[in-house]
């Protein structure tokens, strides 16, 4: 018997034989795009509960892909490592602006690649390079680097100090765009933070500066983010203004992931005021825009994720449970594990409606799947509250109390609350 | 994007036809809309533009189409899909006719299997176009047939359909056994009706009023399942937070149902052996046996005697379990009950959906009857759910049906029964199954074909798959 007659490997098993050290990361993702369902399964009854540890893979399949990944990290390696000569070059010519360009493309290709702690390693280092600098546009640069990364981070305080410092720098150097991106940060850590009168102001000023320097993309951007805010306070008619100007600038201005994004924006609104089928159109629509732009796997899942949790709340459980397939689908072909696990979770909720006990595979898939990821007690803090939840409404009081408790302590130790988090 | 000059072939006429709206999408406008246009009027269709795929999704929501031609540019696979996905739930359910400039066996199967119309080759010719149209106008006309009555047997939420000569063996079988405590094994495809059957069993047997207690072996990862069957103390292992109480034990004094038995692992075989033959059970992590009197009645949808001989299932427990067994017939070997279920599930889904459906059409009904159904009961249960959901009048039609359906009748609508394919076309068509049967696996699908992979590799090359 050949070995590609045999039955596939499980992930699971597969994940258990590779051990966690850096090196073999992108291994690790590759593997985990290449596996698939098992066809036969599909239509079982265990069909529903497939997860990402139950699928198969054929090792023959994963050693022909072996030259891919090979090639992904040399190449990535390689621009890495010509960054950082770039820098030493400008270096020995004394371009102290270009040596802090050349480490903030490093960085850049750090935080694409999803390596945050390595890209903040490299933006630090930039930064302290900005520093000496007379001029200080690249420094306004690299502290919203920081800032976005920190954002992403989750570490909000430390987002907040990066943009003040770069929108002080920004105005004092006129370099408008430099302020812009400073303001919008800066409503973007207070809106995380629950401080909406902040996230308000901030967002207004850097309106303002977008609107002084008539930059469309900026306008359209903070008038979503003004949308976002309308309505997390509750203020939708304002709301549905804001996201109605964003739709027309980013519109005008030729930027198809923007306006997939507005658009994720207005069916969230539209949901709110109980439109569901306008709701369902804006999704669509984000879908063709997103579709337009280079393709972006991370903006197709938000939309398919915003669908399947639209059809939850509608109660379609069937079209939710379609649209989280599919979307589980985007996010292994795209080596996504950390939306996977956005994916499971609510999985887990649909379950949890249809008073189903099994659904708890997909909390502990999540979970493990958290475990995978580099800095995620905010993504796992998340699985255990909705698992809470979950056991909370199948009546299992102490499981519940201990799963929310878990939540609390890793919320906790993000210097967040459970409640600022659901807000 | 060009057009090949209109044929003389005769366009449909217009009168007492109801008026087909056609959406033209595409990125390039001028020559090929405006002889589109031309085709459309002359075809007795209305026809308007969208420049491209976002503004022709405005379009779907804000209006009703029978049509979206779209023209497909260089990446043609993923935008088959991206148009399929815009159309989704779009109103009166517009079918698809794809236009691309290069056409492959591997992109009409992709075409095919997403529900799409028809795909067509550029530069358009006006007999394809037109062609396309009237499938449409044929597909409008179908016939609404009462839905017939159906006595089934209540199981809980679920029931027992059907009359064919297989069911009625099934239902003997039953009524045998349901009297005794005698441990039953379940066999048969995925998606037959096993929790169904296991549950009537329960129900008409002396631990009827027990609990029904059923565990999937292979939806819960193994290292989870021991303790989801056996339960678990407090701090036993990692993530044991509280103590927990398992599925045997919550199934004292009634039945626990042990679905997919044949995924469990060796070491957990043994230990449901012991459980079965000893009566009692031990929590992980405790220490004191727990007296466990329960009915066990097991499933799977493997061949348990098979993976006995490959040694991935114990001899002693097989013959545990097995004491009775009741085997399920396929849907494709229950004939005529196929009918019944689905009259069965619409009124069921209708009146869960708050829905008024009546009747279902003969094209509906030849397609269902047509399809082959791999995931039996189970995956017909599914499609006529999806179906009631999107249907918004009083009969269920094939635009209700899931997009392969739609495929399939996309194929068979021009082709009558039976016509011979050209060898090539019937090759790819084959490949192109042995793939999805392997997942996708070249060298498996090499094996079950006799040819080499390399030979494979090419063809799959070849016809585009």
């Amino acid at each position: 018997m050949s070995s590609s007659s045999l039955p596939p490997v499980r992930v699971s098993k597969a994940l258990d034989l590779l051990p966690d050290v850096e090196a073999v990361a992108p291994l690790r993702a590759l593997l985990v795009s290449l596996a698939r369902p098992d066809e036969r399964a599909m239509w079982s009854s265990s069909g529903p509960y497939l997860t990402l540890g139950k699928r198969g893979l054929q090792p023959e399949e994963l050693a022909r892909h072996l030259s891919q990944a090979f090639h992904q990290v040399t190449d990535h390696l390689q621009v890495l490592y010509r960054a950082y000569v770039q820098a030493l070059e400008a270096q020995q010519r004394n371009d102290g602006g270009e040596v802090v360009a050349a480490l903030l493309r490093a960085g850049r290709l750090e935080e694409g690649a999803g390596r945050l702690l390595q890209a903040r390693a490299w933006y630090d280092v930039a930064w302290h390079a900005s520093q000496a600098l007379q001029d200080r546009r690249p420094e306004v640069e690299v502290l919203g680097a920081l800032g976005r990364l920190s954002l992403a981070l989750r570490d909000y305080a430390d987002a907040a100090r990066c943009f003040q410092r770069s929108l002080a720098l920004a105005e004092a150097e006129f370099d408008q765009a430099g302020a812009v991106t400073a303001c919008e940060g800066l409503g973007h850590a207070a809106l995380w933070q629950g401080q909406w009168p902040g996230a308000q102001a901030w967002f207004a000023r850097g309106l303002r500066l977008a609107e002084a320097a008539g930059d469309r993309r900026a306008l359209g951007r903070l008038e979503r983010q003004l949308a976002v805010l309308g309505g997390k306070q509750g203020d939708l008619a304002a709301a549905t203004e804001h996201i109605r100007r964003a739709r027309e600038w980013l519109e005008a201005a030729g930027a198809p992931d923007e306006m997939a994004q507005a658009l994720i924006t207005q069916g969230h609104l539209d949901a709110q005021l109980g439109r569901h089928v306008a709701a369902l159109a804006a999704y669509r629509e984000a879908l063709a825009w997103a579709q337009r732009s280079p393709h972006d796997v991370g903006l197709e899942l938000s939309i398919r994720l915003s669908l399947a949790e639209l059809q939850l709340e509608a109660g379609r459980l069937l079209e939710a449970e379609e649209e989280m397939r599919r979307a589980e689908q985007v996010a292994i072909a795209g080596s996504l594990t950390a939306r996977l696990v956005q994916v499971y979770t609510l999985m887990g909720i649909l379950r949890g409606r249809q008073q189903d006990e099994t659904g708890f595979v997909f909390f502990e898939q999540a979970i493990e799947l958290c475990r995978m990821l580099e800095q995620a007690p905010g993504a796992e803090a998340q699985v255990y509250l909705d698992y809470g939840l979950f056991q909370q409404r199948l009546e299992h009081v102490e499981e519940a109390r201990a799963y929310l408790e878990r939540a609390r302590e890793l919320f906790a130790t993000m210097g967040e609350t459970v409640k600022r988090e659901r807000a | 994007m060009s057009v090949e000059p209109a044929s003389s072939s005769p366009a449909p006429r217009k009168e007492g036809r109801p008026q087909v709206r056609v959406l033209v999408a595409g990125e390039d406008g001028g020559s090929l809309l405006q002889t589109l246009r031309q085709w459309a009027d002359e075809a007795g269709c209305v026809m308007e533009a969208a420049p491209d795929l976002p503004h022709a999704v405005r379009s779907l929501a804000a209006e009703r189409w029978d049509v979206v031609v779209a023209v497909l540019g260089e990446r043609a696979d993923e935008e088959l899909t991206w148009w399929v996905d815009a159309m989704r739930g779009a109103a009166g359910g517009p079918r698809l006719i794809a236009a691309t400039q290069n056409p492959s066996m591997g992109l009409v199967l992709r075409a095919e299997s997403l529900g799409v119309l028809d795909l067509l080759a550029l530069p358009l010719r006006k007999n394809d176009v037109l062609g396309a149209l009237r499938r449409v106008r044929s597909a409008a006309v179908e016939v609404a047939l009462p839905l017939p009555e159906v006595e089934h047997h209540t199981v809980g939420q679920y029931a027992l359909v059907g009359q064919s000569p297989a069911m009625l063996e099934v239902y003997k079988l039953m009524a045998r056994v349901g009297p005794s405590t005698a441990t039953v094994l379940i066999q048969g495809e995925s998606g037959t009706g096993k929790e169904v059957v296991a549950r009537a069993v329960h129900l008409h047997g002396p631990k009827a009023t027990g609990r029904f207690v059923a565990v999937n072996c292979a939806a819960i990862p193994e290292n989870l399942l021991e303790s989801e069957l056996f339960g678990h103390e407090k701090g036993a292992f990692t993530g044991a937070v509280t103590r927990k109480i398992g599925r045997f034990e919550q199934a004292i004094g009634g039945t626990l149902f042990l679905d997919e038995v044949a995924d469990m692992s060796l070491a957990l075989q043994a230990k449901i052996l012991r459980a079965v033959q000893e009566r009692e059970i031990e929590r992980v992590g405790g220490g004191e046996p727990i007296a466990v009197e329960v009915r066990l009645i097991a499933a799977t949808n493997r061949d348990l005697r098979e993976a006995i001989a490959q040694g991935r299932f114990r001899e002693d427990l097989f013959y545990r379990l097995a004491v009775v067994t009741i085997r399920l017939p396929t849907l494709a070997e229950r004939g005529e009950d196929l009918v019944l279920l689905t009259a069965f599930f619409v009124r069921q889904f209708a009146e869960r959906y708050g829905k008024r459906i009546q009747g279902i059409s003969d094209r509906a009904l030849d397609l269902l009857g047509n399809h082959a159904w791999v995931g039996n009961v189970r995956e017909l249960r599914n499609v006529i759910e999806r179906a009631v959901i999107v249907a918004s009048d009083n009969t269920l039609r094939v635009e209700h049906l899931p997009d392969e359906f739609r495929g399939e009748e996309a194929t068979l609508a021009d082709r009558p029964q039976g016509a011979l394919l050209p060898l090539v076309e019937l090759e790819a068509r084959h490949i192109a199954r042995v793939l999805a049967h392997t997942n996708g696996q070249i060298g498996a699908a090499a094996e079950i074909l006799g040819i080499h992979r390399n030979t494979l590799t090419r063809k799959m090359k070849e016809y585009g798959l």
